[in-house]
């Protein structure tokens, strides 16, 4: 099964092709059963090779297909790599993505350009899955970059609304900045190791030593690649953006898959990561800062789409502090659980905007548990499992990475924790204002209200059932458990275990740990049920005045404006320079300056030929002078 | 060799048709004439050649390569040449001895191993083209032609003959072999003589092939010849001159580059600047291309600028490559002058529209003379700037670049001419012999720009 790997990223490129190239011929359901069957048939493949390798006693693959840039002593070939890390994410990748391709055929069915939809979402599950599969970091970047070109098409599936336009074009904008980033770090790697082949660099690297200068420029410069791409300060404004698109393309790319793919290549080049411990110490304080950061600016929200995205961000500045005290397993375990219940949230929310019409401001909802009510206990699944409340998933991955830093610096564990008190309220929050009390929308959309179809909710099932038992893989020691998960993925950080410190908490400690931050959670929950349920207070008009803290929250910290002065408006008064004093006066005069030139002179030159012979035999012994007199001197 | 004495025979053979009134076989018999000296000279390819004739010629690889593409761009004119000579004059068959014994000049040009024969190719393909210039006895512009052309000529001539004659009083030999050795053999005592004879050689050369400042006949015999002769004057006799320009050099003054180097140098910028700025601002196509074909000069003469090993590869594969744009940008100019009777710029307007085979082939062509990729005249183009780049001629090149600028200016003018102007205009009929040579040459030009391969190695 492993040797064809090849067929699970072709299953969907050819799901591409034929929704593309029909996309104005073929029926709806063709179009959905297209994409859908391609998705499912990867995934089909994908869990093949994941029994097999789950049995096979070698962990890595290397399944060649042909050689692809050849030239000199470059040499670069197109091979995948199976791995548990990539047949992981495979998983996840090919899984999630056909829930949400079904999920997809009822969301998007009233739209025109449903064809579009699927190809551009197959296209997406091919390039992740090249990015997921690729043995070498060229072929990763071409998945990156694919993924990033999916992402802007699909942020701006809805072209026509300017606004939606402009947040595909700041999505790709952003990610160009990182991209840029990970194309010098791939330049670097090659010079230094000669090679991009994961299996050539990380055993040059393993023997070099810890704080290495070109490792730690080339672990900086991978790293702002996967600032852009997953969202991490400062880079992190154009996810909440990214909302624009339909609500699956949230799900799928913007919370579950592609937003990942930055700790996923940092979990793959991990060894070149542990031996460059002034990095990984960045990482860890960028994460800390985003999680921190999107988190109180959640609080405030009240976009249902939005608040979604915030936590997003903030969850993905929980993997980026676990990668940074060097809990590789913790923080790939919170990839896993959070692509379940974030993907699970999002589809509830798509399930709720569809049914309020296209409405997604929470002032305008409440009361909804009735009339939407597998929505309703799927989210509820989903955010008890975000806040990290036992035995619910998103509780095994966070305390594994909360331990981790508890260990490695103790501030950030306080920080963490009360980063997960802010998670805890603003996603009780946003159920609260959604579902509790009465509703407060128009009597047309209250009139509209309703369940959404099976293929919607059957994909909220699958995905909160996931939720619930999903960090049954990792149950840690001091439950009995054997951790699952980190004896599958030890081969690929065996190294960098070797040369890090292990875990050496005692069980009192690290129960004391869980406590704490399941009773912030806890109070948190209470908390917001207290103000939204009990008192049901429901947040303020846009125009009320709010107070400094309330208003900087509410106005994510004036980031988006602080960009504009700082770097767009000078860099546009730049342009103008350019365009109107360097390009129109300078290059253009100058260029036209020497057309004109030519003609004046031509206009002189013309006269030369005067027609006139004994005129030319003049010119001529003129010439014929000045050779001689030139060689009498060279003489 | 052969092929020589075969266009000898074939020269006298054609006369004495015209005598005997056989117009109609003319044309068939040249160009069987033509294409049995072609197979003859391709035939000795590679044959170890030697010195024949007491040393007086040789007929190595360069002397068949030029021979061959001097012959085959002749065999295109003259497919041309069909009504061409008919409507302009009753003497038709003294043209094809004309040309036939001007081309036997050419041959004796690229395959000389004696200066003596040199300056005879030179006089036997100069003295035909002074008649073939002024061939339209009543038209005042063509006899004028023919006048300026001989004085100045004659004038040029002198300074060659003068040339070999300083030659041959310093080394007392006219065989190239014998004064290459002479060369080698006095690093450091060569007599003045000498060195005053290569400038002389250089002069008669530069007037030969229209180089700056010895350039001045070239636009108004250019204009005033019939247009066919003016075809063959830029394209075959250019080729030549520059093959005998080139053999000379290469054979016998490699190791005084460093005297007449900057020379040329210089002789080259001048003639870019002024071949390429005068064609600026011309009005009439015609002259236009003599003027481009002074700013051609200028870049082949970096091939004997930078002289080294692939000059002379980069010399054909240029002369090739606007020898046969050239015959094509003439081709169309006599199927417009025929209809409108004129040959500026604004004749062209429209072509596209009613004739838009005869406009392509010549939008191919004009993008070969302007050296876009493509195209065998960007080959040409980069094969002479890369052998100057070899050399180190960096400034040179920069400058060439900034010319090759320029004269897009002027190729693409006729471009937007045909395509972007509208006109009242009617097809032209042009009959198939013309359709074959546009479009054969067309295909040609593509070829090399595609795949240059198969013409680059042949040296």
């Amino acid at each position: 099964m492993i040797n064809l790997v090849w067929l699970v990223p072709l299953f969907p490129l050819i799901g591409f092709l034929i929704n593309g190239l029909g996309r104005n011929t073929l029926s709806k359901s063709v179009i959905g059963l297209t994409g859908c069957l391609a998705v499912l048939a990867s995934f089909i493949v994908s869990l093949g090779i994941f029994i097999e390798l789950n049995a096979s006693n070698t962990k890595s693959f290397i399944v060649p297909l042909f050689d692809w840039i050849s030239a000199g002593t470059v040499k670069i070939p197109f091979s995948f790599m199976v791995d548990p890390l990539s047949a992981l994410m495979l998983l996840i990748v090919t899984g999630i993505g056909f829930l949400i391709h079904l999920y997809s055929t009822g969301y998007m069915s009233h739209d025109a350009g449903f064809g579009k939809f699927f190809s551009y979402l197959n296209l997406f599950i091919f390039f992740m899955l090249l990015l997921v599969l690729g043995s070498n970091y060229v072929i990763m970047f071409i998945g990156w970059e694919g993924v990033g070109l999916c992402s802007y098409l699909l942020i701006g599936f809805w072209y026509t609304n300017s606004s939606y336009a402009s947040a595909a074009k700041k999505a790709f904008i952003m990610n160009r900045i990182g991209d840029l980033g990970f194309l010098i770090a791939v330049f670097l790697i090659f010079t230094t190791f000669n090679s991009v082949e994961f299996a050539v660099i990380f055993p040059q690297a393993a023997s070099m030593l810890a704080g290495d200068r070109a490792l730690i420029i080339i672990t900086s410069l991978l790293f702002v690649g996967a600032i852009g791409k997953s969202a991490q300060l400062p880079l992190f404004t154009w996810l909440p953006d990214a909302m624009a698109g339909p609500t699956p393309v949230s799900a799928l790319i913007h919370a579950a898959t592609m937003v990942t793919a930055g700790i996923y290549m940092i979990a793959r080049s991990n060894i070149l990561f542990t031996l460059a411990p002034q990095t990984l110490h960045v990482i860890a304080i960028v994460g800390l800062a985003t999680l921190l950061l999107a988190a109180t600016i959640a609080v405030t929200q009240n976009d249902i789409k939005k608040v979604l995205a915030y936590s997003t961000v903030s969850q993905l500045g929980y993997m980026f502090l676990g990668l940074g005290v060097g809990a590789y397993t913790g923080a790939f375990f919170h990839v896993i659980t959070h692509a379940f219940f974030k993907a699970l949230l999002f589809l509830g929310a798509g399930s709720v905007i569809h049914a309020m019409s296209n409405e997604q401001d929470m002032r305008n909802m409440g009361g909804l548990k009735k009339k939407l009510p597998v929505t309703f206990l799927t989210m509820m699944i989903g955010t008890i499992a975000i806040a990290g409340l036992p035995p619910f998933s998103g509780f095994f991955s966070k305390d594994e990475i909360l331990a981790h830093v508890y260990e490695h610096n103790q501030l950030f564990w306080v920080l963490g924790v009360i980063g997960a008190v802010f998670t805890s309220f603003y996603m009780f929050r946003m159920m609260f204002l959604t579902f509790n009390g009465s509703f407060r929308g128009t009597t047309a959309q209250e009139h509209h209200l309703h369940e959404s179809p099976s293929s919607m909710t059957i994909p909220l099932i699958v995905l909160a059932v996931l939720s619930v038992i999903g960090g049954f893989i990792g149950i840690p020691e001091i439950f009995g458990g054997g951790h699952w998960l980190q004896n599958f993925l030890s081969p690929v950080f065996a190294v960098s275990a070797g040369k890090m410190p292990h875990l050496t908490l005692d069980h009192s400690t690290e129960f004391i740990l869980m406590a704490v931050s399941v009773a912030g959670a806890l109070g948190a929950m209470l908390f917001a049920y207290q103000k939204y349920v009990k008192k049901g207070e429901v947040p303020a008009e846009d125009r009320i005045e709010r107070g400094t803290l309330a208003r900087l929250s509410y106005n994510k910290y004036y980031i988006d404006e602080i960009y504009a002065s700082l770097i767009t408006r000078p860099l546009d008064s730049l342009s103008g320079f350019f365009h109107k004093v360097v390009d129109k006066k300078g290059i253009d005069g100058l260029v036209n300056g020497f057309g004109k030139g030519a003609i004046e002179a031509s206009k002189s030159f013309r006269l030369l030929q005067s027609g006139m012979v004994g005129f030319y035999i003049f010119m001529m012994v003129f010439g014929i002078v000045a050779l001689l007199v030139y060689s009498m001197y060279k003489i | 060799m052969s092929s020589l004495i075969t266009l000898s025979i074939l020269a006298i053979l054609v006369l004495y048709l015209g005598l005997y009134k056989a117009k109609n076989a003319l044309l068939p018999a040249t160009l069987l004439g033509l294409a049995g000296a072609l197979v003859l000279a391709v035939l000795e390819w590679n044959g170890g050649a030697q010195p024949i004739y007491s040393g007086m010629m040789l007929f190595d690889n360069f002397a068949i390569a030029f021979t061959t593409i001097c012959i085959f761009s002749t065999m295109l004119i003259l497919l041309i040449s069909k009504d061409y000579f008919e409507s302009i004059s009753e003497h038709v068959a003294e043209y094809y001895t004309l040309i036939l014994f001007s081309l036997a000049g050419i041959l004796v040009m690229v395959s000389y191993h004696n200066l003596t024969m040199l300056f005879i190719g030179v006089e036997i393909m100069s003295v035909s083209l002074y008649i073939l210039a002024g061939i339209r006895k009543d038209d005042f512009k063509s006899n004028e032609a023919a006048l300026k052309y001989f004085l100045m000529g004659a004038f040029s001539t002198g300074f060659l003959l003068f040339g070999i004659t300083l030659l041959y009083g310093a080394t007392g030999t006219f065989d190239l072999t014998q004064i290459r050795d002479y060369v080698i053999a006095n690093p450091t005592g060569i007599s003045p003589l000498f060195y005053t004879g290569i400038t002389l050689l250089i002069i008669g050369l530069c007037f030969k092939v229209g180089a700056a400042p010895f350039h001045f006949w070239t636009p108004d015999v250019y204009e005033g010849s019939p247009t066919l002769i003016t075809a063959f004057m830029s394209t075959v006799v250019k080729t030549a001159g520059f093959a005998a320009f080139l053999r000379l050099f290469l054979m016998c003054f490699a190791p005084l580059h460093d005297f007449w180097m900057p020379a040329l140098l210089v002789i080259s910028l001048l003639t870019l600047f002024v071949g390429n700025v005068t064609a600026l601002y011309q009005h009439s196509f015609k002259r236009m291309l003599a003027f481009s074909s002074i700013s051609h000069v200028g870049y082949m003469l970096f091939a004997i600028v930078a002289l080294g090993v692939n000059s002379s590869n980069s010399v054909f594969i240029y002369a090739t490559a606007y020898s046969i744009a050239s015959i094509v940008a003439f081709a169309v100019l006599i199927l417009v002058k025929r209809q409108t009777g004129a040959d500026n710029f604004d004749s062209f307007n429209g072509l596209a529209k009613k004739n838009p085979f005869i406009a392509f082939t010549l939008t191919v062509a004009m993008l070969s003379l302007a050296g876009i990729p493509l195209t065998a005249g960007f080959i040409g183009k980069f094969m002479m700037f890369s052998t100057a780049l070899a050399e180190y001629h960096i400034w040179l090149v920069i400058l060439a670049v900034l010319n090759a600028v320029i004269g897009i200016f002027y190729y693409l003018r006729v471009i937007v001419a045909m395509y972007f102007k509208g006109a009242e205009r009617n097809e032209i009929q042009s009959s198939s012999y013309f359709n074959f040579v546009l479009g054969f040459s067309a295909l040609i030009t593509v070829v090399i720009g595609v795949y240059p391969g198969f013409i680059s190695s042949l040296f």
